[in-house]
């Protein structure tokens, strides 16, 4: 019984009642598109969501990696570069390799560990800058590190774009394509990330190493003479988001046709951050569910297939309503806070004037 | 017209959850020293908030020079001529002296501030305070002691005629305190009338005209000073404490931590000490002598520059905190709420945290093995909490001490370093601190307390060192020693 009660407060079952509320007024413009004679058949149906899900999923793995550092109570935003970074040596490895004349199997593999190194030693350079240099902000760390990363993908390329059109390296788009479920098709991508957000839940909220992350996120100090070895934790974390933005990398070249630039992924950080802080992961550390942060990249997914299947709007003016979703949602908490301080302070007034 | 200068009647305070102030009283009569004390938890920082209006009172009625007032906010309370100066000055660190003096009511020159007015004032108010430095430094550059000269400057430059302060003396050593008390009583003889909040006696025996008693939100009573020192405490605690330092006989065993010639350049130079098993033993000296730096050092928080730390005979320099802890060694650190607990977390995640990997099954965290952990110690140092889920943020101070030493012994330490246990801890917990010292001793454990407290250090030590300008400048035996040797060791030798 008190399991159930704590659960009905919880962060998570705001989010699913959001998630429900959102598809129920979703499917009401869909019958009423219907009825009206606009659409010929509904369009915001169950296998129509999950299949159109593809796009937003993307930087779900980002994510992941996001919750980490916001969990230690640090920032970093150059996770899309590094997302960039990575691929970008993967192909120009890729292409380097197979023009020399070496097998393009071996080619292909060595390139995908190449591009997954990549991930872990940008990261690395993050965590040890933000242990190293601790009087600066991990956001202008990781801001500088953005820059860095960017600049480095030009250097690599330049404006050109990339593109192979051979099978090996059209395995890649494997990671887009979709299972045939009977009713519905899924988006292959949707198992694994679900399989990844697994792993994280068990390390983040079921494991020492999860607790002691939160720690640090909490308060710093005292977990240093706690007898945690916080520098080297958050430079787990780092490499970790590294490494994840390097596999959002690889999701991202087998969706868009094996092609690369050095201009993609610009801003995937940004919705890494929404999805975990509406998740219910806060800025200032120490606090956060992986459960939540799962949920809200849905809502946001569906908001933005609802949005631009139903109403026509283009994917970028749909961020307005991410926007607004993620402000009302985090200051939601704080209002009804307010509203229940007063009404306890009201009831004990009462009690006080009563004796 | 009455002769109080200002009078709170039932005052009532209402947090959601808790009734912080209970229809209590206060008076105050102009160019007196009136100290409010109580436990923490009694009410006194919410009481001082309600009186700057900080907060609004849930009910009662504050009248001052006759007349009934509302502090509405904080700068009707600077109008009425109320100031307050905390233990943690709250200025401006960046800005000068004279901006810091003169923030919110600056000489104009037209649209300009008339900065020579402003230093020429400043230091003219400097100079009644007894102030040696500059209205230009930036105050972040002062002491703390001198920080809050300033705000008592800032205070005068308001014609305050009701100053409070929070806790004055927490942070200083006790010639600045001394010099506190000198200024006090100068502004007390010209009219001011002093609220004076504090946990030390000395400055409650030293300054105090009368004393008003808190506890538990209410109001216990008000007394002339002086009253003798055991019926205040009877009347904070709501108990009798027999035995303030419960010092038992103990068997000393073998050495267990020596450190040989410790340096780290700028805090300290050639420290030498041991401490046996059994022992406890007192390491003071004025604040700034670098005690608790070289603690620092020995527990692996930073690195000495030379010298060796030996733990049971096996060399332990420049270890880290978890190896040390795995040796053996528990740090108390000064500062429990920024250094030693997560105030937002439970009792049981707080004691649990330093021995996750006690607390496993297979690779994943057991509830209820720290709950097992964490039980056996609350019930054991007498944590008083609702139960093991309760935050250490809502708890007293004492108790959050004790929720510390907990944390220590979770990890089963054979020494712990205590640094300045009982700071901002009420007398009837500090009494239970002492007494779970004394019971660690007994069973064999190695103590080693910094303390600034002379009452503590002299009453609990087997053995005492004095640091001074970061070199052990004595080492006595505890038995039959005065203050008066131990503060002359710990005086600086430049300045005698």
């Amino acid at each position: 019984m008190k399991k159930v009660k704590s659960f009905l407060k919880s962060w998570e079952f705001f989010l699913i009642c959001l998630m429900v509320l959102v598809c129920i007024a979703f499917n009401l413009k869909d019958s009423a598109n219907l009825a009206a004679g606009l659409a010929k058949k509904d369009v915001f149906n169950f296998a129509n969501i999950i299949k159109s899900l593809r796009p937003y999923m993307l930087y779900s793995f980002m994510t992941l990696g996001m919750m980490l550092i916001l969990a230690l109570g640090d920032m970093d935003i150059s996770v899309g570069a590094i997302a960039t970074l990575s691929v970008v040596v993967l192909a120009v490895l890729y292409r380097a390799l197979t023009v020399g004349g070496m097998i393009s199997g071996l080619a292909f593999a060595l390139s995908i560990a190449a591009c997954l190194l990549v991930g872990v030693l940008c990261g690395a350079i993050n965590g040890i800058l933000v242990t190293r240099f601790k009087e600066l902000f991990p956001m202008i760390i990781t801001l500088a590190t953005q820059l860095f990363f960017r600049g480095f993908s030009y250097l690599l390329i330049g404006g050109e774009t990339i593109t192979f059109k051979d099978d090996t390296f059209g395995l890649l788009k494997n990671l887009n394509s979709l299972i045939d479920c009977g009713s519905f098709k899924l988006p292959v991508m949707i198992p694994i990330f679900l399989i990844c957000a697994l792993v994280f839940f068990i390390v983040l909220h079921l494991m020492p190493t999860g607790r002691r992350i939160f720690a640090i996120g909490t308060n710093a100090t005292a977990a240093r003479f706690s007898g945690i070895r916080v520098d080297r934790i958050k430079v787990g974390c780092y490499i970790v988001a590294g490494l994840m933005s390097a596999v959002t990398g690889l999701f991202f070249v087998g969706a868009t046709s094996s092609s690369v630039k050095a201009d993609i992924m610009d801003g995937y950080h940004m919705y890494a951050i929404a999805a975990a802080v509406l998740g219910g992961f806060s800025t200032d550390g120490g606090k956060g569910s992986v459960i939540g942060a799962v949920i809200s990249l849905f809502i946001f997914g569906i908001v933005k297939i609802g949005l631009g299947t139903l109403f026509g709007f283009a994917d970028s003016s749909v961020n307005l309503s991410v926007g607004v979703i993620l402000i009302l949602s985090v200051l939601l908490p704080n209002i009804l806070e307010d509203v229940r301080n007063a009404q306890r302070v009201r009831r004990q007034r009462a009690e006080t004037a009563a004796h | 017209m009455s002769e109080y200068i200002l009078e709170l009647n039932d005052i009532t305070k209402i947090f959601p959850g808790v009734k912080a102030l209970d229809k209590v009283r206060f008076n105050l009569k102009p160019g007196e020293i009136h100290a409010l004390v109580g436990e923490n938890g009694a009410g006194k920082s919410t009481f001082i908030k309600t009186l700057t209006g900080v907060h609004q009172p849930d009910g009662g009625e504050i009248i001052l020079e006759g007349k009934k007032v509302v502090m509405s906010d904080p700068i009707v309370a600077q109008k009425y001529g109320i100031a307050a100066i905390y233990q943690h000055a709250a200025s401006y660190p960046d800005l000068s002296v004279a901006e810091n003096i003169f923030i919110g009511h600056e000489f104009k020159r037209g649209p300009f501030i008339n900065w020579n007015k402003a230093n020429r004032e400043a230091k003219k108010l400097l100079d009644s305070v007894g102030a040696d430095f500059s209205p230009t430094v930036s105050v972040g550059s002062l002491s703390v002691a001198q920080q809050q000269l300033v705000e008592i400057a800032k205070a005068l430059s308001m014609n305050a005629k009701i100053l409070i302060m929070d806790e004055p003396t927490a942070a200083l050593s006790r010639r600045e305190s001394e010099d506190l008390y000198a200024i006090s009583r100068k502004l007390r003889d010209q009219g001011t009338a002093i609220i004076l909040i504090s946990h030390r006696f000395e400055d409650i025996y030293g300054l105090a005209d009368r004393v008003t008693v808190f506890r538990d939100a209410q109001y216990i009573g008000t007394w002339d000073m002086p009253v003798e020192e055991h019926i205040l405490v009877h009347h904070m605690v709501g108990r009798e404490i027999t035995q303030l330092f419960p010092k038992k006989k103990t068997e000393i065993g073998g050495e267990l931590l020596k450190i040989d010639k410790l340096s780290r350049t700028g805090y300290f130079r050639d420290v030498s000490l041991n401490v046996h098993a059994g022992e406890i033993v007192g390491l003071t000296g004025l604040v700034g002598a670098g005690r608790t730096e070289v603690m620092e050092a020995v527990f692996g928080i930073t690195k000495p520059d030379s010298g060796e730390v030996y733990f049971e005979g096996e060399k332990i320099t420049g270890i880290t905190p978890i190896e040390a802890m795995k040796k053996g060694i528990g740090l108390l650190p000064e500062d429990r709420q920024k250094q030693a607990l997560l105030l937002s977390w439970s009792i049981n995640y707080n004691i649990s945290l330093s021995v996750l990997e006690k607390c496993i099954y297979g690779i994943f965290l057991n509830r209820n093995k720290e709950y097992t952990f964490s039980d056996d110690l609350k019930k054991l140092l007498a944590v008083k909490a609702p139960d093991s889920n309760t935050h250490t943020g809502a708890l007293s101070g004492g108790n959050q001490q004790k929720v510390v030493v907990a944390k220590q012994l979770a990890a089963d330490p054979k020494l712990i370093i205590l640094d300045e246990p009982t700071k901002g801890v009420d007398v009837g917990s500090k009494a239970q601190i002492y007494e779970i010292m004394s019971d660690l001793a007994a069973q064999g454990m190695g103590i080693l307390m910094i303390s600034s407290e002379m009452p503590e250090v002299m009453n609990m030590s087997d053995r005492i060192y004095v640091m001074s300008e970061g070199k052990v400048s004595a080492e006595f035996q505890a038995e039959g020693l005065t203050q008066d040797t131990i503060l002359k060791a710990a005086m600086p030798k430049s300045k005698e």
